[in-house]
């Protein structure tokens, strides 16, 4: 699994690529845990191209995470298959979800200043 | 189809078991002549087994000695069966959603296999734990057929 | 161009509430699921690429309509919040409507429209914002149009609201009565204001009046008659001497004997006035006494009959089982585990074993041939708890309490009588299929149909 972190327009932007599973779901949460992320994360899921229930809990820390301090996980990009998985857990009910990454970008620049 | 693969229950092998179950789905689907919905079939049997093969592993690590994860997969006409067993403690499968909003984690693997699978036993043998998944794979036949 | 078809729980509450066995955006008009209406509607612009956007569940949608391709569109789903407003959902989906004009049909709505027409044009140059609104949502066109044309209305199609159970019995018999159907409906249609769908059995003295629409897997029963003005849902029995007129009867639902059903929609066991919505449900003596009388509580010698069935099958099978079983548990191909079932329609709970026989292999094969994994189940007939048969046995889930509300006679058995009849296969199908034997149980009867479903499980699992 790879994961690079960028911030753009003082969003936070995780990038992965790879496969999201038992395996890697470790490498995503000491990730999450150890970077200095803005409120709002973005993350990029344009290059997962599998994702277990492993990796859908730690999506789901992170978000609750974010959410207990006023921020947010929103979600962008995802393949059928992982939106499967989100769909199929009813968590999808959870995140905003976008297809577009500028526009989740955007979104968590402007909810942002709503906080 | 009547293979079988045995792995160590360590979680580096976890992707060879997930693409052991994606080939055998593709394998029994075109030996269905399947057209459609192969992607989701193997798809489907990808995530099942690596739910359960990660679950094995996971309880494997409290034990001293070396375990094994052994995956068979068999069919009959147009269901593909995925039998996962172990030799860990018992277990409960406890298969409701767990609060999606909630902290208590986990909960989402048995149920997402529930929801994939068209059958699941789970059963203990022998010392063994068993989870039988069988999964039908719909062949749409021309029409007038 | 692209179509964003944007539809909220809020918008389809009512829907929920009157058809509660069907997605909103799969309940059906005259036979047809609502969301093909739109696909159809979607393609006749000249619009290929559709996605369906919903703050609740689309799951069944999906199975559904998969990926379009079974109409020549491509179907894409997606996911939105309940608070987001319009700008928040193109946003979402930015990558989807980028650079191309969107069409997006907001809310619950129907489109009036026609099969030979052609609105390619019209969409095409119509400018961008609302083309048509009403009180539960709106058709709306972003992005610039092509060309420069002075479109004023009348438009070629109209928009109505769809929100109530009177504006859905108004739409199907608008739709239903139209000689010249301006819709594509399923089922056979060799002359005007009739079509039939497959698989549809009609009894010798039932009568079939025009006006009407039959799904698939009808059953009308003698003495029955239907229509004028009906639309016969799938998976539909009509028993005995019953009458469907100028109503609405949904997938999956039987109508007892000698019941009226006039300007009704009937949905499950629910039967709605379709004016002023007030529904009820059918649990009244005429229509389930046959239900009634042979549910929850066997009387003596139902029990004795049915123990001597089982104690029959128990001997019968006592020495294949003294074989088979060690080959098969030893061969890990026996597997058995104990799940929490519902034991009537109370809600009480029963904890029976199942078992499951790996197919293949000859000692499998014959196991299965042999029902063996009912073997254990048996003695539960011996014990009174089960029947010998009855309903498939329902799994202890929130989702089941909600079926079993539904099933007036459920009755668990060792064997259903959906096996019975190797019938329908999915959920509901096997509901309604059971609720009919349920109230056509009797004793003897009931013996005939466990030999039924033993003979056609060797049958079922014997043939690809």
């Amino acid at each position: 699994m790879i994961i690079r972190e960028n911030t753009r327009d003082s969003v936070s932007t995780i990038t992965l690529a790879g496969t999201l599973d038992a395996l890697s779901a470790p490498e995503l949460q000491s990730f999450s845990e150890n970077s200095a992320l803005s409120p709002n994360v973005v993350l990029d899921l344009s290059d997962v191209d599998f994702l277990d229930s492993s990796g859908l809990r730690v999506i789901r820390g992170m978000a609750l995470k974010k959410r207990e301090s006023g921020g947010d996980v929103i979600l962008a990009c995802m393949n059928d298959d992982v939106r499967k998985v989100f769909n199929n857990t009813q968590l999808v009910r959870l995140f905003h979800i976008y297809d577009d990454l500028d526009a989740a970008v955007t979104y968590a620049e402007t909810n942002k200043k709503s906080i | 189809m009547n293979t079988t693969i045995i792995l160590p229950a360590e979680m580096c092998y976890l992707r060879l078991a997930t693409v052991t179950a994606w080939t055998a789905a593709e394998i029994f689907s075109n030996s269905l002549n399947a057209e459609n919905g192969i992607h989701d079939f193997c798809h489907a049997f990808k995530l099942a087994v690596c739910e359960t093969f990660s679950n094995s592993v996971r309880h494997a690590v409290h034990s001293k000695e070396e375990k094994n994860v052994t995956i068979r997969f068999s069919s009959s006409n147009d269901r593909l069966t995925a039998l996962v067993s172990d030799s860990n403690l018992p277990f409960d499968p406890v298969i409701t959603l767990p609060d999606i909003e909630k902290y208590p984690e986990g909960g989402f693997g048995l149920f997402l296999i529930r929801q994939l699978m068209d059958e699941v036993v789970f059963t203990r043998e022998n010392g063994m734990n068993l989870v039988a998944m069988t999964k039908k794979l719909t062949v749409e036949h021309k029409q007038g057929n | 161009m692209k179509t964003l078809i944007v539809i909220r729980e809020k918008d389809c509450q009512w829907a929920r509430a009157f058809f509660p066995d069907m997605h909103p955006f799969l309940l059906t008009i005259c036979n047809k699921p609502y969301v093909e209406f739109l696909v159809d509607f979607s393609l006749l612009s000249g619009i290929r690429q559709i996605r369906l956007l919903s703050d609740g569940p689309l799951g069944e949608v999906e199975e559904y309509c998969e990926n379009g391709s079974r109409w020549g569109a491509e179907i894409s789903y997606a996911s939105i919040q309940s608070g987001d407003d319009m700008q928040t959902v193109l946003a979402k989906n930015k990558r989807f409507c980028a650079e191309e004009r969107c069409m997006i049909i907001n809310g619950m709505v129907f489109i009036n429209y026609g099969k030979q027409a052609d609105y390619n044009a019209f969409i095409a140059a119509f400018p961008s914002g609302e083309i048509l609104s009403c009180s539960c949502g709106s058709l709306m066109l972003t992005g610039n149009p092509s060309g420069t044309r002075n479109i004023s209305p009348p438009y070629p199609f109209t928009l109505s609201c769809f929100d109530s159970p009177g504006l859905y019995y108004r739409l199907s018999s608008d739709i239903l009565n139209d000689a010249v159907s301006p819709y594509v409906l399923p089922g056979y249609n060799n002359e005007p204001l009739c079509h039939i769908g497959r698989n549809v059995v009609i009894g010798k003295s039932a009568e079939i009046i025009k006006p009407v629409i039959l799904g698939d897997n009808v059953q009308i029963l003698g003495g029955a008659v239907v229509g004028p003005g009906a639309i016969i849902g799938s998976n539909v029995i009509i028993d005995r001497n019953s009458s469907v007129i100028h109503s609405v009867v949904i997938d999956h639902t039987y109508i007892g004997e000698q019941l009226e059903v006039e300007k009704k929609i009937v949905s499950g066991n629910m039967l709605i006035e379709p004016e002023s919505g007030v529904s009820l449900a059918i649990e009244d003596p005429h229509l389930l006494t046959g239900i009634r009388k042979s549910g929850a509580s066997l009387s003596f010698i139902q029990y004795a009959v049915q123990a001597l069935a089982a104690l029959f099958i128990l001997v019968l099978l006592l020495i294949p089982f003294l074989f088979l079983f060690p080959v098969l548990k030893l061969r890990g191909k026996w597997m058995q585990h104990n799940e929490d079932c519902y034991a009537d329609i109370s809600g009480k709970i029963l904890n029976l074993s199942v078992t499951a026989i790996e197919r293949g292999g000859l000692f499998g094969s014959i196991a299965i041939f042999l029902s063996l994994d009912r073997f254990f189940q048996l003695f539960r007939v011996l014990a009174g708890q089960i029947a010998i048969i009855g309903s498939t046995p329902l799994r202890v889930s929130p989702e089941n309490r909600e079926h079993l509300k539904r099933m007036p006679g459920y009755r668990p058995g060792v064997f259903s009588y959906a096996e019975a009849e190797a019938w329908p296969v999915d959920h509901d199908d096997k509901a309604i299929i059971e609720r009919f034997y349920t109230a056509h149980s009797a004793l003897f009867q009931d013996i005939l149909m466990t030999v039924k479903a033993f003979v056609n499980r060797i049958h079922e699992k014997s043939t690809p």
